[in-house]
């Protein structure tokens, strides 16, 4: 049945490339670093033979980063395209609800306390769900639930944010600042473990996968929705909550990365067209790569200095989406 | 009318001149004069206030900014805000006859301000070990409390020349100094760490690094495979960055267990702390030279 | 087959600002098109909506089929039942192709693409609707008349036997007025039941079985075409002056200027 279908011509052949290109881009990751490392001593590594010290970067530093970095490329991507078709509006991203900013809270209060990494992370987890259980109370209200209300509550949750933040930069004493500012700009060196961000981009992947057609009917609105035979309310709530998770885990990995949850949804759009069974598991693998790659670039370019991620992800993806963008219909 | 009133304001300056009137160049170069020794100066930098104890001018402080904790007398000094932002307002109040400013931290507008409404503001931006002597020295002449900003000098140089003559000759130890774990951060070789460094016979492995403080990989460590890693910490006991290196078993500093923690406040600040932090330092070489 | 599929039951549909109003109680039959008319703001749309489900009217109940409305699932009801709306929100690019298969939501399982024989409904709506040629077109570079077309397509594709639409012939030239209201009577020719909210009298004389007069005071009566149909209920009802002609058995409404009669009544 499958095979006479309208969509095989595009759906394998696209996700094939796009495949490989994650591939290569991980591969590209795992073999470039401030330690030269030939292809030959790299394939003896991956035999289990080589130097130690190649094994260590290799398996240690390079392959844990760019799995992280590619988990949490795809995660923000995903959550960028759910967010999109949830309030309908092309300019959403992972972050408009202010879960970054309840994660950066959560994070910096942490390191305002001296508390180590993991306590980092997890307080940056609780401060992304804090958030977007608040902006979904506040937005719900007395009244019925809008896009627009929602993303209006949103983009306030995120100001006050914003504030709380700059109060917590303000107080903060001068040792700490450097970690603070380099959390908020987003950055791969604080990826623990890629496990749970792989795990999880894997599984929500494949649950959000049956659920595309329906989302495709709710890009036309809750009405036409409706009339399409979607369960229309928890299919909002399905896709906030799967939204918020992703994103929470994707900022908790690794800081708020800007960018790659807006743009990588639309660049694949304008490629692939809006059937979200294609374009969630196409942004999965996209935003991984573009992801990998820039962080890649970001602590090579100028090593053994290291860049932000997020400058190198925005250098990449605002001329390519311009370019697609200029020369789309 | 008009000449008289310059008259006058000749004849007064005269009159204040033949005071006690004592100048110094701050580290801008730029004189600063009083009148008489200054009695009410407030600290703008945390590093300024544990000096102007040092220069035995303790006493003469009316407050200083946050994190000031150092010495403990400190610590019940009135704030004017923080390094990076101060209350223009609390400081007028207080009616201070001296300001010690941080040159690079301190926001320039603000004490341009406070030097156009009249206040005396001296610049300080401390660089290497005889920036600390040379500013115990100036802030003893600027409070009057020359004997023992004299000889804090003289004993912080003497310790630092003893010191050197020391490690002159030692053998050199290739050596990572972490100032921070998240983002992971070293230092080059313009920085007093690696002064320090270099004074004990050690080599700072990053020392080429074009930026002062610079954020680098974990890669870049395992590449440069220094004999011994120092680290400072989040605060004065935290040793744990330390722990995190020992994973990677093919660290030479880590096969000899040289990974060394000393408190980030003496050897990250230009203050006469900076001498116990160079021991502390020089002995922790010493120590992995034997593990050879 | 007289056979009930939609019936409102002391039925009041819930428009803000409007505390009474009738009771509306009527069976649309299989082979039926029943027409809505009435002024702006009299509640076309809202009926249609409460109709489809999609609105809680303030009282009464709906009932699909004998089972009320409320206690199927939405799926149920979009395999029964297809809605054309008046508006339509396109935030994001899709082509004709794509949008007009999204009709065959409501019987595809959640695993399943679509099939050959769904792409041959779909094919043959958009002929139907003569969009042919269109498939890979972006809906937003069609025209009014062109989008309004592919959204009764995309109702085609769901193969209803209930039809609700509002305004089907907004932005249409009259051949295709003609063409949608022509299809319109042949779903009901095929046993299906539609019913459509109109602004267009004479489109409603000449397609439509029954016709449901609303007015803005929440009044509403309903009854044979050919009953409903007189000048002095629809000036009632429109408040506008109208001239009544024949033409092959045939009545057509022509509104009269205001130039000669200051009398509304």
């Amino acid at each position: 049945m499958a095979a006479a279908s309208y969509h095989t011509p595009r759906l394998l052949p696209a996700l094939a490339v796009l495949s490989l290109g994650a591939l290569l881009a991980v591969a590209l990751s795992v073999s470039t670093g401030s330690v030269a490392i030939s292809t030959a001593e790299l394939w003896a590594v991956l035999q289990g033979e080589g130097e130690p010290l190649h094994r260590t970067l290799i398996f240690d530093l390079r392959l844990p980063r760019s799995l992280a970095a590619f988990a949490t490329g795809g995660l923000l991507a995903v959550a960028g395209a759910l967010m999109q078709v949830l309030l309908r509006n092309p300019l959403a991203d992972p972050y408009v609800l202010g879960l970054s900013g309840g994660a950066a809270v959560g994070a910096l209060s942490a390191m305002l306390l001296g508390l180590g990494s993991a306590a980092v992370s997890g307080s940056a987890f609780i401060g992304a769900i804090v958030s977007a259980i608040t902006v979904f109370g506040l937005a719900h209200g007395t009244g019925s639930w809008t896009p627009t209300r929602l993303l209006l509550t949103g983009v306030v949750i995120a100001a006050g944010w914003g504030a709380v933040v700059t109060f917590m930069l303000a107080i903060a004493p001068t040792e700490s600042l450097p970690g603070m500012l380099f959390w908020l700009m987003g950055d791969l060196a604080y990826a623990r473990s890629p496990w749970p961000a792989l795990t999880t981009l894997l599984a929500l992947s494949l649950l959000l996968l049956p659920l595309g057609r329906s989302l495709n009917a709710m890009a036309r609105g809750p009405l036409q929705a409706a009339a399409l035979g979607v369960a229309v309310k928890p299919m909002e709530w399905s896709i906030y909550i799967a939204a918020s998770l992703l994103t929470a885990l994707a900022v908790t990995t690794a800081g708020s990365i800007g960018f790659v949850g807006l743009v990588v949804p639309h660049m694949l759009r304008l490629i692939l067209g809006n059937d979200q069974r294609l374009i969630l598991p196409a942004c999965a693998l996209a935003g991984g790569a573009l992801l990998t790659l820039a962080d890649t670039l970001a602590r090579t370019i100028i090593a053994p200095e290291q860049l932000p991620v997020g400058v190198i992800t925005a250098l990449l993806g605002v001329p390519t989406f311009l370019l697609l963008l200029y020369r789309s219909r | 009318m008009r000449c008289l009133l310059v008259v006058l304001s000749l004849l007064l300056a005269h009159i204040a001149s033949a005071g006690s009137e004592r100048c110094v160049d701050d580290d801008r170069n730029v004189k600063v004069c009083l009148d008489a020794p200054a009695t009410r100066i407030i600290a703008l930098s945390p590093g300024a206030t544990e000096l102007l104890y040092a220069a035995g001018a303790g006493g003469k402080l009316i407050a200083a900014v946050s994190f000031s904790d150092y010495p403990d007398e400190a610590k019940a000094l009135p704030r004017v805000g923080s390094y990076n932002r101060f209350d223009l307002e609390a400081i007028l109040s207080l009616k201070p006859d001296l300001l010690i400013g941080w040159h690079s931290g301190n926001p320039t507008e603000q004490l341009a301000q406070l030097e156009a409404l009249g206040l005396k503001v001296y610049y300080s931006e401390l660089r290497g070990f005889d920036g600390v002597s040379r500013t115990l020295r100036r802030f003893g002449e600027l409070a009057g409390s020359e004997p023992a900003a004299n000889a804090a000098a003289e004993h912080f140089d003497q310790g630092i020349a003893a010191l050197r003559k020391q490690y002159q000759s030692a053998e050199s130890v290739r050596v990572f100094q972490q100032i921070w774990v998240n983002p992971l951060m070293t230092v080059n070789d313009q920085h007093l760490i690696s002064e320090a460094t270099r004074l004990c016979g050690g080599i700072n492995v990053f020392g080429n690094l074009p930026r002062l403080a610079a954020r680098i990989d974990h890669e870049a460590v395992l590449a440069a495979n220094p004999e011994a890693i120092i680290a400072g910490g989040m605060g004065e006991e935290n040793r744990n960055w330390l722990d995190d290196w020992r994973s990677y078993s093919g660290l030479l500093a880590v096969q000899r267990d040289n990974l060394f923690f000393i408190p980030p406040s003496t050897l990250q600040r230009p203050t006469p702390r900076l001498l116990s932090g160079t021991r502390m330092l020089c002995q922790h070489l010493d120590t992995a030279r034997g593990r050879r | 087959m007289s056979e009930v599929l939609l019936q409102a039951a002391q039925l009041c549909i819930d428009v803000p600002g409007r505390s009474d109003g009738s009771e509306l109680n009527f069976a649309i039959q299989r082979g039926e098109v029943w027409g809505v008319l009435g002024p702006n703001g009299a509640g076309k749309t809202t009926l249609l909506h409460t109709l489809a489900g999609l609105r809680k009217p303030r009282k009464g109940t709906v009932y699909l089929a004998g089972s009320a409305i409320q206690r199927l699932r939405r799926r149920q009801i979009a395999q029964q039942m297809a809605v054309v709306f008046q508006e339509r929100s396109d935030s994001f690019p899709a082509t004709v192709m794509e949008s007009v298969m999204i009709g065959r939501h409501p019987f595809l399982s959640a695993w399943d693409m679509e099939s050959a024989e769904d792409l041959e409904i779909a094919r043959a709506a958009l002929a139907r609707m003569e969009l042919s040629g269109m498939e890979q077109r972006l809906v937003s570079s069609l025209s009014g008349g062109e989008k309004q077309r592919l959204a009764i397509a995309t109702a085609m594709t769901q193969q209803a036997n209930i039809w609700l639409a509002d305004e089907p012939g907004n932005h249409l030239d009259l051949h295709h007025q003609v063409a949608v209201m022509s299809m319109m009577r042949e779903q009901a020719a095929q046993g299906n039941a539609v019913l459509l909210c109109l602004h267009d009298i004479n489109l409603a004389a000449r397609y439509c079985d029954q016709l449901l007069l609303l007015y803005p005071d929440g009044n509403a009566c309903w009854g044979d075409a050919s009953i409903m149909l007189q000048a002095p209920a629809l000036e009632k009802l429109y408040r506008q002056p109208l001239t009544v002609l024949e033409d092959q058995g045939q009545r057509v409404f022509i509104p009269r200027t205001q130039r000669h009669t200051g009398n509304e009544n």
